[in-house]
């Protein structure tokens, strides 16, 4: 039989489509204005160089225990959790009942040139850490963590547990060196210190065309393809926008933060091998014992399930839950799927650990 | 968003211009699928022209950045997929053809009229070309820029070095060594490239061929794109995840960063003859700030626990002294207490 049956009128009218659509398109392209973001008010509660908590405002008073402060990656931006009104995991979040707190890294430049993971870990985040408790009223908090924001919130649990209730890591890496794990393997090659020491700052637009060659016909041709499809419907047209508003909004990185971040965990993998030392302390998975949460994405191209199912292994806690998400790196925040499941898994879980 | 007459002007050219393309698209489909015969030579106007129109029609300049730069990444990214549409227009979509024939007739395709001879045969090549924004095309138009004064510096390649002017020839010959080896490095990265795009058609081979079974025939042209894409990310994951990607990529990414390094060098010599301060200082002076930085965080961090302590201590002190209210005539009591309250610290001290 053969394998491609395409009838002539089917073919006609898809040309015909796609070029109504972009005659459509002219007028819907010319009426969508700057896509805003984020949908949920929130109030600042602590600034230190460009780093800003922010707490989100709720229709109602939280009914939650104590405060869950997101940490989200270096790479981008975190409004991502709050991207628009109907993809927020921030507003079901409040909508539960949770007191969500944020860690707003701003846009290093030259200033940030110098800026440690210790400085990231044991200065930024603890500090941050304190001043959400201290804002709540309460002596322990709970923290989530995303993909690099998860590692970042491991090592910080490993160093500062008692500060903390519970921790939740999203679409988190842990074990560096699976074999699906396609950023990993092209850095091991690579000569980090002449990288850094070259660049200084990391461009946000090398770290982005870094990530568009993992899928380079899929993300430079496939989803513009797709793109005809909503030529003609100002609000998809919009969505689609904003989603990359935020995919091209990236922040340069940090130089020495990224030479360890490098050699640490994409090259050394020190998280599970072990060895891993932040600010001259040790940090260690094992002296995790405070419950967690590992929720990962079965389709993550970015940071495959295989990196961050491991935990599990790895951890000390005797505390430890995994949510397999069906969907990818950035389904698991906007996607329809996610506003149903992510936020209320996260909720049940905090509401029946948190004291 | 107000619509002034030049945008009206430009929304009844597109009107006209979409119904010329939209007659000679329509009477091409017709021809090639067969629904009507008499169709004219319009057909062979490349179809994505019709987009470059389109793009043109936006005056980018005048669009707001994030429109225009998506008009831009569209227009690069579905180009692939008209000329497909187009060439199964113009071949007949519903040949009977085996797999590879049909292979053949994509690969043929993706090589459409005004685009790069030099990728042809290569779509993995082209969709890495038209990735937008100066982080990916910044080094290679600097490298560009800099092929005339590359090629008078390989001339000095190998002639020793003397006199005067040593250090300088030396360091020229080093910065004309290190664009070789990129050149050199970029050209191993090409070549796997080229190797995955070739490994993409086997793969949409295979593909094909797994869809001859009842039920699972490709029966749309965006159909028969998405297929083709999944081969084209299968094959490329298959080379990139190899050792041999893995080396190569991580040689042309260190000897881009030697040239880069070598031309930094370069500017910091010109600047500090010119008395403009150079990055090396720029360095210098931020990691000491840095350094300051931090240490007042910490002295500020030790100093707020410095003041915690003491005021805790103080209320301690304050609390034994309120423990034993002094009775008249009875003077000796408080010293007793006191004695014993710096015992008791003097055996937790070390």
């Amino acid at each position: 039989m053969e394998p491609i049956r395409i009838d002539p009128k089917r073919a006609l009218d898809e040309a015909l489509r796609a070029q109504q659509k972009l005659a459509a398109s002219f007028k819907t392209l010319r009426e969508v204005e700057d896509v805003g973001y984020g949908a949920t008010d929130k109030e600042e509660v602590y600034r230190e160089d460009k780093v800003v908590v922010y707490r989100y405002k709720g229709k109602g008073k939280p009914t939650a225990k104590a405060p869950l402060l997101i940490c989200y990656a270096l790479v981008n931006r975190p409004y991502m959790v709050d991207l628009q009104d109907d993809r927020s995991l921030v507003k079901n979040l409040l909508a539960l009942g949770e007191d969500v707190y944020i860690i707003d890294w701003g846009y290093p430049d030259g200033a940030d040139r110098w800026l440690t993971l210790d400085d990231y870990i044991n200065g930024y985040i603890r500090r941050c850490v304190d001043a959400v408790a201290k804002h709540a009223g309460v002596k322990k908090i709970n923290l989530l963590g995303i993909c690099q924001g998860g590692a970042f919130s491991l090592c910080f649990t490993s160093l500062h547990q008692d500060k903390l209730q519970n921790l939740i890591t999203m679409v988190t890496p842990v074990d560096f060196h699976t074999k699906e794990n396609m950023l990993s393997h092209w850095t091991r090659g690579m000569d980090v210190d002449l990288f850094v020491d070259t660049l200084g700052n990391v461009p946000a637009d090398l770290m982005n065309w870094c990530y568009l060659t993992l899928k380079p016909v899929r993300l430079n041709q496939q989803k513009y393809v797709a793109m005809l499809d909503i030529l003609d419907d100002k609000v998809e047209l919009e969505n689609f926008l904003r989603m990359e508003k935020w995919i091209f909004d990236s922040p340069d990185q940090a130089g020495e933060a990224f030479r360890q971040f490098i050699k640490d965990f994409y090259q050394g993998n020190k998280l599970v091998k072990g060895g891993l030392k932040i600010g001259g302390k040790d940090v260690s998975l094992k002296n995790i014992t405070i419950p967690v949460l590992n929720i990962f994405a079965e389709q993550d191209h970015l940071v495959p399930p295989s990196a961050s199912r491991p935990l599990g292994e790895h951890i000390g806690t005797k505390d430890y839950t995994q949510l397999a998400f069906k969907g990818g790196h950035i389904g698991i925040y906007v996607s329809g799927r996610a506003q149903r499941e992510v936020p209320p898994a996260i909720h049940e879980w905090l509401a029946k650990r948190t004291k | 968003m107000a619509k002034g007459p030049d945008t009206t002007r430009a929304q009844d050219d597109w009107q006209k211009l979409s119904t010329q393309y939209w007659n000679a698209w329509s009477d091409a489909t017709r021809k090639a699928f067969g629904a009507n015969a008499g169709a004219d030579e319009s057909g062979k106007l490349p179809w994505h022209e019709g987009l470059e129109q389109w793009a043109r029609m936006f005056d980018a300049g005048k669009a707001q950045n994030t429109q225009s730069e998506t008009v831009e990444r569209l227009l690069a990214g579905a180009r692939s997929y008209f000329s497909l549409l187009q060439s199964l227009a113009e071949k007949g979509g519903a040949a009977k053809l085996d797999p590879q024939g049909w292979s053949d007739r994509v690969r043929e395709a993706f090589n459409f009229p005004g685009a790069d001879a030099a990728l042809f045969d290569n779509p993995l090549a082209r969709a890495m070309r038209e990735l937008a924004g100066q982080g990916a095309k910044g080094f290679e138009q600097m490298m560009d820029s800099l092929q005339p004064a590359m090629r008078e510096a390989r001339a000095l390649l190998d002639m020793p070095a003397f006199g005067y002017a040593r250090e300088h020839q030396e360091h020229y010959q080093r910065m004309a060594k290190a664009w070789l080896d990129y050149q050199h490095e970029t050209n191993r990265y090409n070549t796997l490239i080229a190797r995955a795009s070739r490994r993409a058609f086997e793969v949409f081979e295979d593909k094909l061929a797994e869809r001859s079974e009842p039920g699972r025939q490709v029966d749309s042209v965006r159909g028969l794109y998405d297929l083709w894409v999944d081969a084209a990310e299968d094959a490329y994951a298959e080379v990139a995840l190899s050792d041999e990607f893995r080396e190569v990529y991580g040689a042309l990414v260190n000897a881009q960063m030697r040239v880069r390094k070598h031309m930094q060098l370069e500017v910091e010599k010109v600047s500090n003859d010119l008395g403009v301060p150079t990055r090396t200082e720029i360095d210098s002076i931020g990691k000491r700030v840095h350094d300051l930085h931090r240490d007042a965080k910490d002295h500020a961090a030790s100093h707020a626990a410095l003041l915690a302590e003491v005021a805790a201590l103080r209320a301690e002190v304050e609390q034994l002294k309120g423990a034993k209210p002094r009775a008249p005539g009875a003077r000796k009591a408080p010293a007793k207490t006191v004695r014993a309250s710096r015992k008791a610290i003097g055996k937790e001290t070390p």
